[in-house]
């Protein structure tokens, strides 16, 4: 069953820490609240799904979800760990079970960030030029290298969803959202053969996350991918692979076997070694993606 | 790419001359063929006359594995005991037992006067999925580790040495390279070698998987940040050199040219010296003198129109060869140094379609040429390849 959206007033009735709530915004497995607290700040209420899972054993289905309850709960706390300025960071209000009707979810707050996502701007034709791709990717590269190096990380859903823009020059991008969304999935995989899904946004997800021991193995260059994957598509708003006619069956095939469009013929103004790299950075193969994060952001960050 | 002199047997004045005529860029000695003492002296001349050249010392560990054998020729190897001594592999199962071999083996090189410290390894002989693949991961992630405690600023260079038969199963190689790419503290770089089953056939080496999965472990290591040395690399110097390889060695023995665990375990003895021969760059191959000179009355551009050829007026001396050779490898690796890898591999591909060519000329007079002058080793040069561009995704 997907929730519905609570409302404002519902919300009231079970947390009283904010004062008002401006439009929510749903993504895949949460829905985001911009909210006005007491104190007059703002932040970002997120509420995170706890999924129903219908047509199962009480005892199972209650086990699951206690599983991805504590499962929300920990990538939260992983999260508050952080300590990356390129990585979102969590508001006052500490994580919290809530109901509303038959609906669970996790409550908890970030920092609110104002701005605008990459996938907003991609969508509006933006032209980026080079100096501002090379900014994104050194913020980037600086948090998959603070999740992998501090906390042996990996985000598995970098996508520009999930990068917001600001004008603070601090942090000019930030990203968002922890894998949370792929952890609930990991869950369910365990439990549920039936809705077995890769995890993560496909378009987004690494050749080898489609492999079906991927766990034993995955590592950031999986995150290096979808970096290639988020450059390529914010310099030339066309996804390196992926087609919108495509189901989802096709999608994945194209990631698995096809190689993409070289991005110089798409951006011929940018530097041949910026678009050599975010090639590369593309390939199937992890052991042929640019590992060296010190190298890869003199080659496509702002690195000497 | 650099050129190294692959050090062995009977040196004579070969590598001096090397340095002299700028031939080659340095040396990788060999203790098997030079004993300490000399070894420290050579050093330093090579030093004296070369001063930012590559000196490197291997310290072939992977004949440890041997050393117990009835059969094993170790020759001066075995004074070389502050480090060297018989290994197996339930011994080196055991980290602690790898961490004592890295340690001995650096702090023997340290005092060297060597340009970088090529750390031990074994040889996966067979496969990646093996006990032996375990061990040699656990030689290369311990390298970093071992050398930033005991180390200096030079850099250091972890062995990969594989078996060719291991190069036959791609899936496992891009699962070991995977590996052996992410590692917590990683090497500077790497010291490749590929071991033939002998080195008396080139075929062992000019085979379309093993070709494809040596480039492939160059372009993955180099992608990777690594510096990468091939050793015994010989006439595929070029073609490694044309996908970012930093060095290659080779040297004036078929066994400095090819390597092979028979330089430890002999299995044949004795035979004929061999036949002077040519490098020819056109041909991507050696010819013998007498070919050389009968051949290219027919055919002049067969002739490289480098400085060396006048050696070939006459018969040269014996140590004069591998001075050719030197020259025509380093001349084919700079024709191959393009823009980027897939524009030097497509002129790899064209030099390769021209050899083709020349071998027909040849043969259209008449002329056949030898069992190791023919053009067999085209064939899978063309597919390795090609097989290398699909496996890099290129």
């Amino acid at each position: 069953m997907i929730p519905r959206i609570p409302t404002e007033s519902e919300l009231k009735k079970v947390m009283t820490e904010f004062k008002s709530l401006g439009r929510p915004k749903k993504g895949g497995f949460k829905i985001f609240y911009p909210a006005n607290l007491h104190d007059g700040t703002e932040e970002a209420l997120k509420l995170a799904i706890v999924p129903v899972f219908e047509d199962i054993d009480t005892r199972v289905r209650e086990e699951l979800r206690d599983e991805i309850r504590n499962r929300i709960e920990r990538e939260i706390k992983l999260l508050g760990s952080m300590n990356s300025p390129f990585i979102v960071k969590l508001g006052s209000l500490s994580p919290r079970r809530i109901e509303i009707g038959e609906m669970e979810f996790v409550a908890y707050s970030e920092e609110y960030l104002q701005g605008t996502d990459i996938s907003d701007l991609i969508g509006s034709g933006y032209h980026v030029e080079e100096k501002e791709l090379r900014l994104l990717a050194s913020c980037l590269i600086d948090a998959i290298s603070n999740m992998w190096y501090r906390f042996n990380t990996v985000h598995r859903d970098i996508k520009p969803l999930n990068i917001i823009k600001t004008s603070l020059p601090e942090r000019p991008f930030v990203l968002l959202d922890l894998g949370l969304a792929f952890s609930i999935y990991e869950s369910a995989l365990t439990v549920d053969p039936k809705q077995r899904f890769p995890p993560g946004t496909t378009r987004y997800i690494a050749p080898e996350m489609l492999k079906p021991n991927f766990r034993d193995t995955l590592d950031y260059r999986a995150d290096l991918y979808a970096l290639g994957v988020t450059l390529f598509e914010f310099a030339s708003c066309i996804h390196p692979l992926a087609k919108d006619r495509d189901d989802l069956f096709q999608t994945l095939s194209r990631i698995l076997h096809n190689a993409s469009t070289p991005l110089e013929e798409l951006r011929p103004d940018l530097s041949k070694e910026f678009s050599t790299t975010v090639n590369q950075l593309l390939k199937k193969l992890p052991a042929l993606r640019p590992s060296n994060l010190k190298t890869l952001n003199r080659l496509i960050g702002l690195g000497t | 790419m650099k050129l190294l002199a692959q050090h062995g047997h009977a040196e004579g004045n070969k590598v001096n001359e090397g340095i002299e005529k700028r031939l080659i860029d340095g040396v990788i000695f060999s203790p098997k063929d030079i004993g300490e003492e000399k070894l420290i002296q050579r050093i330093g001349d090579i030093r004296g006359r070369l001063s930012d050249g590559e000196i490197l010392f291997d310290p072939q560990i992977y004949a440890a594995m041997v050393a117990n054998n009835p059969g094993a020729n170790l020759s001066r190897l075995e004074q070389f005991d502050s480090y060297f001594v018989p290994l197996n592999r339930s011994r080196l199962e055991i980290e602690s037992n790898v961490s004592k071999v890295l340690r001995d083996t650096i702090a023997f090189e340290l005092p060297l006067e060597v340009s970088g410290i090529i750390a031990p390894n074994i040889l996966i002989s067979r496969s990646f999925d093996s006990r032996e693949a375990t061990i040699s991961k656990t030689f290369i992630r311990l390298t970093g580790e071992v050398y930033a405690e005991i180390g200096d600023s030079r850099p250091i260079y972890a062995t990969l040495a594989v078996g060719r038969d291991a190069l036959a199963n791609p899936t496992e190689l891009q699962e070991f390279l995977n590996d052996i790419t992410l590692i917590e503290h990683p090497p500077s770089g790497f010291y490749v070698l590929v071991s033939a089953r002998t080195s008396e056939t080139k075929l062992e080496i000019f085979n379309s998987d093993v070709l494809a999965g040596l480039m492939l472990i160059n372009y993955s290591l180099k992608i990777n940040g690594f510096s990468v040395l091939n050793g015994y690399s010989d006439l595929v110097s070029p073609f490694l050199g044309a996908i970012g390889a930093d060095a290659c060695a080779t040297g004036w023995w078929s066994n400095l040219r090819m390597f092979s665990m028979d330089r430890f375990v002999p299995t044949i003895s004795g035979g004929r010296l061999p036949i002077q021969r040519y490098l020819s760059k056109v041909l991507l191959n050696r010819i013998t003198f007498y070919e050389y000179q009968a051949w290219r009355r027919f055919i002049p551009t067969i002739v490289n129109g480098l400085s060396m050829d006048s050696e070939y007026d006459e018969e040269p001396e014996r140590a004069r060869e591998v001075l050719q050779s030197w020259e025509a490898i380093k001349s084919l690796a700079e024709d191959f140094s393009g823009a980027d890898v897939a524009s030097n591999l497509n002129l790899g591909l064209v030099a390769i379609e021209g050899a083709r060519r020349y071998y027909e000329e040849i043969q259209s007079f008449g002329l056949r040429p030898d069992a190791k002058s023919n053009q067999e080793h085209l064939d899978p040069l063309l597919e390795g390849i090609r097989s290398f561009r699909r496996l890099a995704e290129i």
